[in-house]
């Protein structure tokens, strides 16, 4: 049972504080969306979750073991993946060679073709299998989207965090995306996704958190939290009057 | 044919020619009508030389994406280590109390000779210890060549152990500037500690095989050239094995985008230094042999210059690609020696040992402007490639999936070139937005 | 050198406690979650300098590292050096003779300001295309070049000042030229990986243009007569004993004294440097210009063209080095390759002022500058000290890269 724990989380940027005492815990396969104003800190949070960036104080746990001191490949290896806000596909790598590295990285003595059946796979679910020998740097913006969440299913996480997986994506490749996320989540993997995206975020999520300048507001169900008056007063009132 | 088949034949040709190529050599005869003098032959062991430290640039410039100007500099530990082995280094069965003797199993000794001041003809330690100390008898042994090699591949390991860690945190251009910097340094040191590596005037070498092998004397081009060619044969089918396992998918993905290699579970650490580690040593394995058959080292050969020469050849055979790379090496190495004539018009006279290098520039920086990937490299990419695009269309046009049919990309086509170009488009887009 | 030892054990002493500051402060200021950023580099100066008297007080009290710290820091250890060069070599005329001293760094600060200027041009290429331009050298070297064939061989007698002229027109152009056709692509995302691009063609046109050069002159050095011999003057007109003026000398104080092609290169460059600083603080496109290197989205929302201010500042880049080369080939002999040590001191000196800094390559210019007049002047072991030159700038390069890449004045990375 996967178990995702952050105490007291700061983070300063030379004397500019980023996070301010964040803590919060995901038990389970949990649909988490994370939201705030732009500079609320949700992606120093992602930063520091994954590894990229230390927390000036506070620790993160993962299953019983501290995360928070290990390099991202650690953390991608202890069993958190994440996208990037900018589609950061391997460009001059195929369809294919991109959704193996993750694989490949997972496993010390794997080869790669003990893998291609399950890339296959992913490309069907991700309806990009066509373009399986083509250069990443060929698709799209939105397949690039979709080739970032591939790799994660490569990567086979307990828990994967989404930074902004809707931002300028045609519709129809959103309904493959949204499709993606239920679908995993259902198979048991927690997901925490930041989006700008209130209606979509608002019927996917079932727990939110809202960051607010460095403070983590609130944290509960969607509905529950849409009536929070320091939301509403931070981020929403302004958002939807 | 499939490119894989292809390439094994193709690759299988030209390994039987470059083996059978000293037959034709004027030492052995020649082969009917074919002499190959003797200046062929060095400038085949050359081409080698150079196509080891081209293709192993590549490995680490265009795969790794690490643009290293050090490489000349690995180049050198390695011939520099297997030479001070052999100035400063005997074995002698009785110790020879003038200079530093350290006691092997039996009654060897590994003796350290003295560096001698410049400038004075003093005898070595232990030439005078010859007359003095040493009972009658004693045998003095030169270390071999090979273990002398051996010895310089792994400085050139830890060199690039030590210059691969210093650098993981810089980029693009600070690490451009890291390595020229450790190039001169190592450059000014070579020249200024003249008492150690003779500086300027050059440190020599033994020859390869001091004794002769198999009837060939010590100064015959063929036992050199079934050496280079050798290493270069191993480099390449390690390099390939490397290039085509998970290292060769790592170093790429890190080259892409090293933070996204390092969220999806890649040791970045561990490959960065890895593959400094594994060119550096190829480079010095290089460099000890070709300067113990050339047969003396100077400082000049970490000059900047001949780092470019390295990085022209591979730039223009085609920078990320190991074969293209060391393609380009062996043609640029016969190309530039056949263009050494000079040419005179009326009263025009052009030296064209010079002119040829201006030309040589001039088609570098063309090449990295409009055929980015070199000049052999697109080829590789038709053969290669060229069904990439009619197997996605043809995929794309027997939908089997009823929601591929809403997907944004170009409708299902028919031609090729069709979809290639809106292909294309797409990219550049992508690339604008960024 | 006469008590070598006592200099070695203190070089040894300062590594030794620079490298444990360096690595250790880290740990113990991220232990106590305060900023690290400074605190490798401070760390490594701190200890370099008191060793453990310093360190331990600092690892204990761990204060904020300021620029203030660092900077008393760096005295030391230099008061540090000099103090153990001296000790180790009483009778050097570096210490012993005080009117030496001041010549040296009287020199050192003159060709200082010329080094600051090429420097300055590299940096100004840094700031606003992004790129450090490899041939720079070349430019340097072409600029010499044309200055000397003018004065020396094609139009014999006509004022230096044309030569210098034109070197500068024939270096802004091939400036122009290269930036157009090479560099230009670059900003419409024609070309991938920029910045690696950007290296391998600067350094290809590096590899064009000494070649070129080198067939068109051949290899024999070449050194121009003195631009502008000064009067013969003595202050006061008996004893000279403040001012005394030569064709080729001025002797200052009876005791300073600089040769007059350098004097000449140095007001030749501070003229130049101040119709730079007017041209980009004054001038409409010079303001462009520094616009564009803070930030270049905002720049382009106002109308300015991005891409004809790289191209102005590649040709100006190319132009500053140009002027080096030419107001120097009257103190160094010339040849093709006088550019490679000339590019990379300028290298040096971008990475300590910090890329993309102007005062920051003016400073690092004036150190370098003082640093090879010490360098030359004080080594008692002539061939050695003069084969080591060029690897003292590359020691304090590749220090700076490891621990402070952001040199003095640079933004962060």
């Amino acid at each position: 049972m996967l178990n995702l724990t952050a105490n007291n989380i700061f983070k300063n940027f030379g004397g500019l504080e980023v996070l301010k005492d964040v803590s919060f815990t995901v038990e389970g396969p949990e649909l988490i969306g994370l939201i705030g104003p732009n500079g609320a800190g949700k992606t120093t949070l992602t930063n520091i979750l994954d590894g990229a960036l230390k927390p000036s104080s506070g620790t993160v746990y993962m299953n019983g073991e501290r995360i928070d001191t290990r390099p991202p490949y650690g953390v991608a290896r202890a069993g958190l993946g994440r996208t990037f806000q900018v589609t950061r596909a391997f460009r001059r790598m195929t369809v294919l060679e991109n959704l193996l590295i993750p694989a490949m990285a997972m496993r010390a003595t794997a080869r790669q073709r003990d893998f291609e059946e399950k890339a296959q796979e992913v490309l069907e679910f991700l309806t990009i299998a066509h373009l399986r020998n083509e250069y990443a740097r060929a698709l799209s913006g939105g397949q690039q989207k979709l080739l970032e969440l591939g790799r994660l299913l490569m990567l086979d996480p307990q828990m994967i965090i989404l930074d902004e997986p809707f931002a300028g994506v045609h519709p129809r490749l959103m309904e493959v995306i949204y499709r993606y996320i239920t679908e995993t989540n259902a198979e048991g993997k927690a997901f925490i996704i930041i989006s700008h995206d209130m209606d979509t975020i608002f019927t996917l999520s079932r727990r939110l958190l809202v960051l607010n300048y460095g403070d983590l507001i609130a944290d509960g169900d969607p509905e529950v939290v849409r009536e929070d008056p320091l939301v509403k007063a931070a981020y929403l009132g302004e958002d939807e009057e | 044919m499939k490119p894989t088949v292809l390439y094994r034949v193709a690759g299988a040709i030209a390994v039987v020619i470059l083996l059978v190529i000293p037959l034709a050599s004027s030492e052995l005869g020649g082969l009917g009508p074919l002499v190959l003098s003797s200046y062929f032959m060095h400038l085949a062991i050359t081409a080698f030389f150079y196509a080891i430290l081209a293709s192993s640039w590549s490995l680490l410039a265009g795969y790794a994406g690490q643009f290293s100007f050090g490489h000349m500099a690995f180049m050198a530990i390695g011939g520099y280590t297997s030479g001070l082995i052999g100035k400063f280094i005997r074995f002698t069965t009785a110790p020879s109390e003038l200079c530093t003797d350290i006691p092997l199993l039996g009654n060897w000794w590994l003796v350290v000779l003295n560096i001698r001041r410049v400038g004075t003809i003093d005898e070595s330690c232990l030439d005078m210890a010859k007359t003095e100390t040493l009972p009658a008898g004693t045998l003095i042994v030169f270390p071999p060549v090979w273990a002398s090699i051996a010895m310089g591949l792994v400085m050139g390991a830890i060199f690039g152990l030590l210059v691969g860690w210093l650098v993981l945190r810089l980029r693009s251009t600070y690490l451009a500037l890291f390595t020229i910097g450790f190039s001169e340094i190592m450059r000014a040191s070579i020249s200024a500690e003249i008492p150690i590596t003779e500086g300027q005037s050059g440190l020599e070498l033994v020859p390869l095989f001091p004794g002769g092998l198999l009837g060939f004397t010590s100064t015959s081009k063929i036992p050199p050239y079934y050496a280079m060619l050798l290493l270069f044969l191993v480099a390449m089918a390690m390099m390939t094995w490397l290039a085509g396992s998970r290292f060769g998918l790592f170093i790429r993905a890190i080259r892409e985008d090293e933070e996204a290699a390092a969220a999806l579970g890649v040791n970045i650490v561990r490959y960065k230094v890895l593959v400094f580690v594994i060119t550096s040593t190829l480079a010095a394995a290089a460099g000890a042999l070709q300067f113990h058959y050339i047969g003396i080292i100077t400082p000049n050969t970490l000059i900047i210059l001949q780092m470019s020469l390295v990085i022209a050849m591979a730039v223009i055979g085609g920078l990320e690609n190991i074969y293209t790379a060391s393609v380009g090496a062996i043609v640029i190495t016969f190309v530039l020696e056949l263009l050494r004539t000079n040419i005179t018009i009326g009263p025009l006279h052009v030296d064209m040992t010079l002119w040829r290098l201006v030309f040589f520039g001039l088609l570098l920086m063309l090449t990295l402007r409009f055929q980015r990937n070199g000049l052999l490299f697109p080829i590789l990419e038709r053969i290669n490639r060229g069904g990439v695009a009619a197997e996605t269309v043809s995929i794309r046009a027997a939908p089997t999936d009823e929601e591929e049919e809403g997907e944004e990309t170009n409708p299902p086509s028919s031609s090729e070139e069709n979809a290639t170009v809106e292909k294309e488009a797409e990219s550049n887009d992508v690339e604008s937005d960024r | 050198m006469e008590n070598a030892a006592i200099f070695g054990w203190a070089l040894l002493w300062i590594l030794f406690w620079g490298a444990l500051g360096g690595v250790v402060t880290p740990r113990i200021y991220g232990r106590k979650d305060l900023e690290i950023s400074q605190a490798s580099f401070g760390g490594a100066v701190i200890g370099a300098a008191l060793g453990p008297f310093s360190l331990l007080p600092l690892w204990v009290a761990t204060p904020k590292i300021t620029n203030r710290l660092i900077g008393i820091a760096i005295a030391i250890v230099v008061g540090i050096f000099i103090a153990a060069f001296a000790l180790a070599d009483p009778d050097n005329l570096c210490v012993a003779n005080g009117g030496f001293v001041i010549s040296q760094l009287a020199n050192g600060i003159v060709i200082g300001i010329i080094y600051g200027l090429m420097a300055l041009g590299l940096t100004l290429i840094f700031s606003i295309l992004g790129v450090v331009s490899f041939a720079h050298g070349e430019f340097y070297m072409i600029g010499g070049m044309v200055t000397y064939f003018i004065s020396a061989k094609w139009l014999p007698g006509v004022s230096p000042l044309v030569a210098i002229l034109a070197s500068c027109i024939v270096t802004f152009a091939i400036g122009y030229v290269f930036e157009r056709i090479f560099l230009r692509p670059m900003g419409s995302g024609e070309i991938e990986r920029p910045t690696e691009y950007a290296i391998l063609v600067t350094f290809g046109l590096a590899f064009f243009l000494q070649y070129f050069t080198q067939a068109l002159t051949s290899a024999v050095p070449v050194k121009a007569q003195r631009f502008f011999p000064f009067p013969r003057a003595e202050l006061p007109a008996d004893s000279g004993a403040l001012l005394r003026m030569t064709p080729g000398n001025v002797t200052i104080f009876d005791a300073i004294s600089i040769p007059n092609p350098r004097f000449t290169a140095a007001v030749l460059a501070l003229i130049m440097l101040a119709a730079l600083l007017w041209f980009l603080y004054r001038t409409w496109v010079g303001k462009a210009l520094r616009a564009v290197s803070q930030d270049r989205q905002a720049a382009a929302v106002t109308g300015i063209n991005p891409n004809s201010m790289n191209t102005l500042a590649f040709s100006m880049g190319a132009m500053l080095a140009g002027l080096s080369g030419a107001s120097l080939v009257q103190v160094f002999s010339w040849l093709p390759q006088v550019g490679i040590p000339a590019a990379a001191r300028s290298f040096v000196i971008i990475v300590l002022g910090g890329m993309g800094s102007l005062p920051g390559a003016f400073l690092g210019g004036l150190i370098v500058g003082l640093v090879e007049a010490a360098g030359t002047g004080c080594i008692p072991d002539a061939t050695r000290a003069a084969a080591y030159i060029p690897a003292y700038g590359m020691v304090i390069l590749t220090l700076v890269l490891l621990l402070k890449p952001t040199g003095l004045f640079g933004r962060e990375l």
